[in-house]
């Protein structure tokens, strides 16, 4: 016999967190987070939101090799499903043909978006930022988040008049700040003397690539569930239907380097303005979906750079106060043609305040491109997206109780 | 005590309780709130009101002489519904109840009168999210309104088959041809009025009901038929919804040439009630409940069995000479055409189930038919 013992199949110290036991994990964070958020009466994606925050400066406490960061590169994966399912299910939700029959909501989500975008543009202009830098940070300041939108109302079951208003809203601006942020790309590529196939053809790419990505995939999920039918056995064939293409939908956008978010957004519009025979089944992602929210949330907590705001300074409550007067203005200027009342415009124009976690994806992709835009633009931005990751839900969950729209849980026999 | 107000005998008028529908999930919305809102910035005849639910909303139509009149303005209250609920993204539907929604998900409306009856009731108020037609037909006197009352009786199963809509309850078809009336059955102040057989009787009935501290107002009777002494009318709660508004009118023109053959020709005993009347009240009814046109009714009078659809044919041919008179030969035509081929709303919904497999369709087919398209 041999004397030597060989501990050659335990692992190194520390082992390496893989996806599974990190996606986990964050779950569990989320879990203590949410917990807290729904003992205080808060929205829980706050509380999610907070347990990422601690996990994410508690990086000098933990065993060493154990730090967060490094994984956080991994979990873009868990970030782009999210909320590809949440632009997903925003653009479901919306039929065009409302803007049709009520024509001061479009007034209104044009309104919001264009004086929005000039607020903050002109507010950066005056701070010394070029006209380019201005648009960028403007055109990604016009959206309003999705995810705290959809997720709020949600979790407070918000159904009215403002609820639905505000959704159509940030289809439109979210939509909106894509199209101008690649755009404005383009500009900027040109600025910096890149070759013209850069600065013409990448933009392009991006944007038809991305509709025509979106498109395919919607058309082949109702080619399909025409295929598997409406009964109720077929409720469950059409989510493992939706569910995989909208996980293929994602991967794809991912290997041809496309935009998830734009490519999701477009998928959902056009399953619901083409399904002119109803194939599609209101199938609810319900608690698969749910998990990546929460991912999601704890995710874009712990990687909020709190450092930004001290950095960015005034020029950020400039930028704020600016995007949230011209969505105001804009939403509220048309109330006058509206069938809502004026108090439910102010509610609506609140619930347009959070500002999406997206965001902070586009800073990144935009500084990777473009180290000069760099740090003093990506500040403001991040440090806006900081300050409304917490004050947006707020926001939006006195918006749907103030205009009457919410039910809390538990709340059964109001 | 209870002063019966007079009015121009036969003169009618409809209520009709709606859904309100999101037309992204094909589920009641609680929408009723902001549609009256803004409904009150259109110009329209009638009044919209407000239900127990704010998934619910109320037309109340003008009292009408003729059934060509009231159509007129039921299709000017639709046009004005539909069109406000679209620039809302919100759908309206007839029917008796909905499909699929979830009771327990119901909100009731901010009122104190519905706040209390919520109280009162509990799980039952969100229960009675149910869609129904009721029809107003004047009289001269309090004794008329009593007499009709008890001979509307008999006709019950009748207009229960006629404005069937309500085949599928909370996801599933219940077999029967209108699920909505176990709803209302459950109430302890339903089913019919008591034997008196005159005002007076009446009177005193509701003096004692008053002394017990049961009922405040003639309003908690939730009577299928019940005489309605502020307005001058008999009040015939009985129907759904019809799926749209020419059935709707058509209905209440029957109820009309009913009443005015019933108090006419007086056919039947005034001074007592027929006490067969109510020995078969329930059984009929439940019988027209389950099956339509195919039930098997006792004749309180002669104690023969037979089907509903015969005796409703041969009740419209009766009625003929009234209606010409009255002016509804069309709409009493369309129903005698109803039950000739078993058409009511419950098979045009089970044939659109049958057709698509999904509640969601039957609920959007239902809301394109009470826009007028079909």
């Amino acid at each position: 016999m041999d004397g030597n013992i060989s501990f050659a199949f335990l692992p190194a110290l520390p082992p390496a967190l893989g996806p599974a036991a990190l996606f986990g994990s964050l779950l569990l964070a989320g879990l203590f987070g949410g917990e807290l958020a729904r003992r205080l009466k808060l929205p829980r994606l706050l509380g999610w939101l907070l347990a990422g925050l601690l996990l994410g400066q508690a990086g000098p406490w933990l065993p060493p090799g154990w730090s967060l960061h490094p994984l956080l590169g991994e979990t873009r994966l868990f970030f782009d499903v999210a909320v590809g399912l949440i632009l997903f299910d925003l653009g479901r939700r919306l039929d065009l043909t409302w803007f049709k029959r009520d024509r001061s909501l479009l007034a209104a989500a044009l309104l919001e978006s264009a004086l929005a975008f000039a607020a903050m543009a002109g507010v950066l202009c005056l701070f010394g930022f070029t006209r380019v830098e201005a648009g960028l940070a403007a055109a990604i300041g016009l959206s309003t988040s999705p995810a705290v939108v959809l997720l709020v109302a949600r979790e407070f079951r918000a159904e009215g008049q403002v609820t639905e208003r505000t959704l159509a809203l940030v289809a439109i601006n979210t939509l909106l700040a894509f199209l101008t942020a690649t755009t404005l790309l383009s500009v900027a590529h040109a600025e910096n003397a890149a070759p013209w196939h850069k600065t013409l053809l990448h933009p392009l790419y991006l944007l038809l690539g991305s509709v025509l990505l979106g498109s395919l995939a919607a058309r082949l999920v109702l080619w399909g569930a025409r295929l598997l039918g409406k009964g109720p056995e077929s409720k469950f064939s059409q989510f493992i239907l939706l569910a995989g293409m909208l996980l293929a939908a994602v991967g794809l956008a991912h290997a041809f380097q496309l935009s998830v978010f734009l490519a999701l957004l477009v998928f959902g519009l056009a399953c619901r303005q083409w399904d002119s025979r109803y194939a599609l089944l209101n199938v609810d992602l319900g608690g698969a979906a749910q998990l990546f929210y929460i991912v999601l949330f704890v995710l874009t907590g712990a990687s909020l750079p709190l450092a930004a705001v001290l950095a960015a300074g005034l020029p950020v409550l400039a930028y704020l106060a600016a995007r949230s007067l011209g969505k105001a203005a804009g939403v509220m200027l048309t109330a006058p043609f509206s069938r809502i009342t004026w108090r439910q415009h102010a509610w609506l124009s609140l619930a347009l305040l959070p500002m999406s976690g997206v965001a902070i994806a586009l800073v990144h992709d935009l500084t990777s491109l473009y180290p000069q835009f760099g740090e003093r633009l990506g500040n403001l931005v991040l440090a806006a997206v900081v300050l409304l990751e917490f004050l947006g839900p707020l926001a939006v969950q006195a918006a749907f109780k103030g205009a009457g729209e919410s039910r809390p849980e538990g709340d059964e026999h109001a | 005590m209870l002063e019966f107000k007079s009015v121009s005998p036969y003169t009618l008028g409809v209520e009709l309780e709606l859904q309100v529908i999101n037309p992204h999930t094909q589920d009641l919305t609680r929408g009723g709130p902001d549609l009256l809102r803004a409904l009150e910035k259109v110009a329209h005849p009638g009044e919209i009101k407000p239900e127990i639910t704010e998934s619910m909303i109320e037309l109340n139509s003008s009292p009408h002489a003729r059934h060509d009149s009231l159509l007129e303005e039921l299709h000017a209250m639709r046009d004005a519904v539909v069109h406000t609920a679209g620039s809302l993204n919100l759908a309206i539907a007839g029917g008796g109840t909905h499909p699929f929604h979830r009771w327990h998900e119901r909100r009731i409306f901010p009122t104190e009168r519905f706040q209390q009856l919520s109280s009162l009731y509990g799980y039952l108020a969100k229960q009675f999210t149910v869609f129904g037609q009721h029809i107003h037909v004047a009289c001269e006197s309090g004794d008329d309104a009593v007499y009709l009352t008890h001979q509307l009786s008999r006709y019950i199963p009748h207009f229960i088959a006629l404005s069937a809509a309500s085949p599928f309850s909370q996801g599933q078809d219940t077999s029967f041809e209108t699920s909505r009336l176990h709803a209302v059955s459950a109430f302890p102040l339903s089913g019919h009025m008591p034997p008196v057989s005159t005002w007076a009787g009446f009177e005193e009935f509701f003096a004692k009901m008053l002394g017990y501290g049961i009922i405040g107002s003639i309003k908690d009777f939730y009577w299928d038929i019940r005489p309605k002494p502020e307005f001058g009318t008999v009040e015939v709660r009985i129907c759904d919804t019809p799926l749209e508004v020419d059935t709707a009118a058509a209905l209440a023109a029957f109820v009309q040439a009913l009443a005015f053959w019933l108090l006419v020709e007086r056919p039947y005993p005034a001074d007592r009630v027929e006490e067969g009347l109510y020995l078969v009240y329930g059984y009929n009814r439940f019988q027209a409940t389950r099956f339509g046109f195919d039930a098997t009714l006792v004749d309180p009078r002669s104690q023969q069995s037979l089907v509903l659809r015969d005796d409703l044919l041969a009740t419209l041919e009766r009625l003929q000479p009234f209606a010409d008179i009255l002016g509804s030969r069309t709409p009493l035509a369309r129903l005698a055409a109803m039950a000739g081929s078993g058409a009511n709303g419950s098979a045009w919904l089970r044939a659109r189930h049958e057709e698509s497999g999904a509640l969601e369709d039957v609920v959007r087919h239902s809301a394109h038919c009470w826009a007028g398209g079909v």
